[in-house]
């Protein structure tokens, strides 16, 4: 004998999709209509503004340059801190894993101000730095540095996670098989983390790129495209910043577009294990 | 050659301790233990993978305790394969080869070689195990761990698996370190016996020893062992030590064995194949004869297990079907049970 559900179940049911379908409506029409009417408004003239603004075009420039030098930078020192917080237990591990949340949590502003304490022209790093003739302030270098410090936590927690879903006993075998840890580590984990891996750089390229309040305490000019959107919106209003802004979402698209390709992937977003 | 001596290893909160045995070189050892007694635990750390806490292992003749894992001449076969799923079935199996064409008759040998170019996602739980031991096989290892190598094998390719493995073991005279939870397995490749349980050595030594001659209660009945009886042994004093003939007491039974046991309680172990049953009382040279009655008749494929009461202790034999057929033998009938004192283990 089979029972069938009591219509105030089924009236109950129906009640709770409706409420959840309601609610994700409203949070996506929240998160997709503000660049949706930005695109709509200034897609076009985003585009032409390419064409015929220098300023823009050469702050996009700037932009992706830095964005890819900070995220180049981050990936080449966050990768070994990541394999290590996957793969072994030191002491002082969790302080090292919380050390890297913190850019995350505190405002960005503060972290500008935070890198100029440490960076600026009056610091002892500062000082050093510019007897070699190099600076931080108000530089590219510095523009590189804010990315690098507001982004490349999202990398080594990406990267991090990419090599933890790798199975350890995957470096193992290849070991047994003749291969050293570096060997192992080279021909193995490295190719079965590959996807994970680019995924977090990208995800670190987003951020750097989308970076505006450790970049304008640390840097005014030259002007990434935050920066650029920022002084022509108090400067000439609201018109005169929706093509600006309007490519700033166009080049964000780009990595958005990346990693749902990364994601769709066999093995994205799985663990890899026999 | 695999040795290991006072071995202890940690591997998260799961302790492997003081484990002590050899495999004599070009031997087949084989590790039997029930789930979660370490019996991994104790491959990855002769292979190097999980750190020796104390104790020392040996590998192809030479000290490996503290070596990397690539210098120690071992290779290790998981049941779960890990074949890399980035490279595909050929380049797993060449990866680590002792030499360009090995692979490739490997994979002939083992009736595999259709599978060279394709990607281990596509391959069965068997195909991957074949793979992986022929790509362990492919160096030409002179140590080779196998852990359940043939669990994902239907009955047919792991017989000839087997064979296939027992054959290249000979031939170049690899020393095999095998873990399985089949005890007809371990008897059919086993020389040595290695029994572990939460993460501490029952018992070690050649196979027929460990299965005739279990340490304890615990270790005859995880064998396997149909019938193990607790009692009192007597017997007359012997000079030097050594065996002698003893009598074992079990409620009325009253059962005659040689052994070196000292007087006092202890337990019998009678496998089941050696207890034979007879219509009538049979001359032989068994010194245990008793009378008793059916009160079981259960098959297990071509076996059946035959419960006999005998003055209220049951005792088990294993028949096969065409005795139980032959002798007549059903329940609540009087048959005649025997055993030689030799097939009683006293431990």
């Amino acid at each position: 004998m089979t029972s069938s559900p009591a219509p105030s179940d089924t009236i109950g049911r129906g009640v709770r999709r409706v409420l959840a379908a309601t609610f994700a409506s409203l949070l996506l029409v929240v998160l997709l209509l503000p660049v949706g009417a930005l695109l709509a408004r200034g897609g076009t003239g985003g585009v032409l503004g390419l064409l015929h603004d220098n300023e823009l075009r050469a702050s996009l420039a700037l932009t992706a340059i830095t964005a890819t030098l900070a995220t180049l930078v981050g990936v080449v020192l966050g990768t070994p801190l990541a394999y290590l917080l996957a793969r072994r237990s030191f002491r002082g591990r969790a302080l090292v894993a919380g050390a890297l949340d913190l850019p995350l949590l505190i405002p960005h502003p503060v972290a500008g101000i935070a890198l100029l304490l440490v960076f600026g022209r009056e610091s002892t790093i500062g000082q050093v730095l510019g007897t070699f003739g190099l600076r931080v302030v108000g530089s590219s270098a510095g523009i590189v540095l804010a990315m690098l410090f507001v982004s490349a936590p999202l990398f080594v927690s990406g990267a991090r996670e990419a090599f933890a879903r790798v199975d350890p006993r995957y470096e193992a075998v290849a070991q047994t098989l003749g291969d050293t840890p570096w060997r192992a580590l080279r021909r193995v984990t490295f190719p079965l983390a590959f996807r994970g891996l680019l995924a977090s750089a990208v995800v670190m390229w987003a951020r750097a790129v989308s970076e505006f309040g450790a970049i304008v305490i640390l840097v005014h000019t030259p002007r990434t495209v935050s920066v650029l959107s920022y002084d022509r919106f108090t400067t000439y209003g609201l018109n005169e910043v929706v093509p600006v802004a309007a490519a700033l979402v166009v080049l964000a698209l780009v990595p958005l577009v990346l990693l749902r390709a990364l994601r769709s992937d066999d093995t994205g977003g799985r663990s890899v294990t026999a | 050659m695999i040795r290991v001596e006072h071995l202890s290893a940690r591997q998260g909160a799961f302790k492997l301790e003081d484990i002590s045995f050899e495999v004599p070189e070009g031997s087949w050892g084989v590790v039997i233990g029930p789930a979660g007694s370490g019996k991994t635990t104790l491959l990855e750390t002769i292979a190097g993978i999980v750190p020796a806490a104390r104790g020392r292992v040996f590998a192809a003749g030479r000290e490996v305790t503290t070596a990397p894992i690539s210098a120690r001449s071992v290779g290790l076969v998981y049941q779960h394969a890990y074949l890399f799923p980035h490279l595909r079935v050929g380049e797993n199996v060449a990866y680590g080869a002792a030499t360009q064409t090995l692979p490739s008759t490997l994979l002939a040998r083992f009736g595999i070689e259709a599978l060279i170019e394709r990607r281990v996602a596509s391959l069965s739980g068997g195909e991957r195990q074949l793979v992986a031991l022929v790509r362990a096989l492919a160096q030409q290892p002179r140590v080779l761990l196998l852990d359940e190598p043939f669990s994902a094998l239907d009955p047919k390719r792991r017989n000839a698996t087997r064979r296939l493995v027992r054959d290249l073991h000979r031939e170049w005279g690899i020393t095999i370190l095998q873990v399985t939870h089949d005890f007809a397995e371990a008897g059919l490749l086993g020389d040595v016996t290695v029994l572990l349980d939460a993460g501490r050595m029952l018992q070690a030594g050649p196979t027929a020893e460990v299965f005739q001659k279990p340490a304890s209660p615990y270790v005859a009945e995880f064998l396997g062992a149909e019938n193990v009886l607790a009692g009192t042994v007597t017997g007359d004093p012997v000079g030097g030590g050594g065996s002698r003939s003893v009598v074992f007491t079990c409620g009325a039974l009253a059962v005659h064995a040689v052994s070196d046991v000292p007087d006092g309680p202890a337990h019998a172990v009678i496998r089941g194949e050696e207890v034979t049953l007879s219509r009538e009382h049979q001359a032989s040279s068994a010194r245990n004869h008793f009378a008793g009655t059916v009160t079981d008749v259960d098959p297990h494929g071509p076996w059946a297990r035959v419960t006999v009461d005998v003055g209220g202790v049951p005792i088990v034999a294993m028949l096969t079907n065409s005795s139980v057929s032959e002798l007549g033998l059903t329940n609540g009938e009087s048959i005649r049970v025997a055993f030689k004192a030799f097939a009683v283990h006293l431990c």
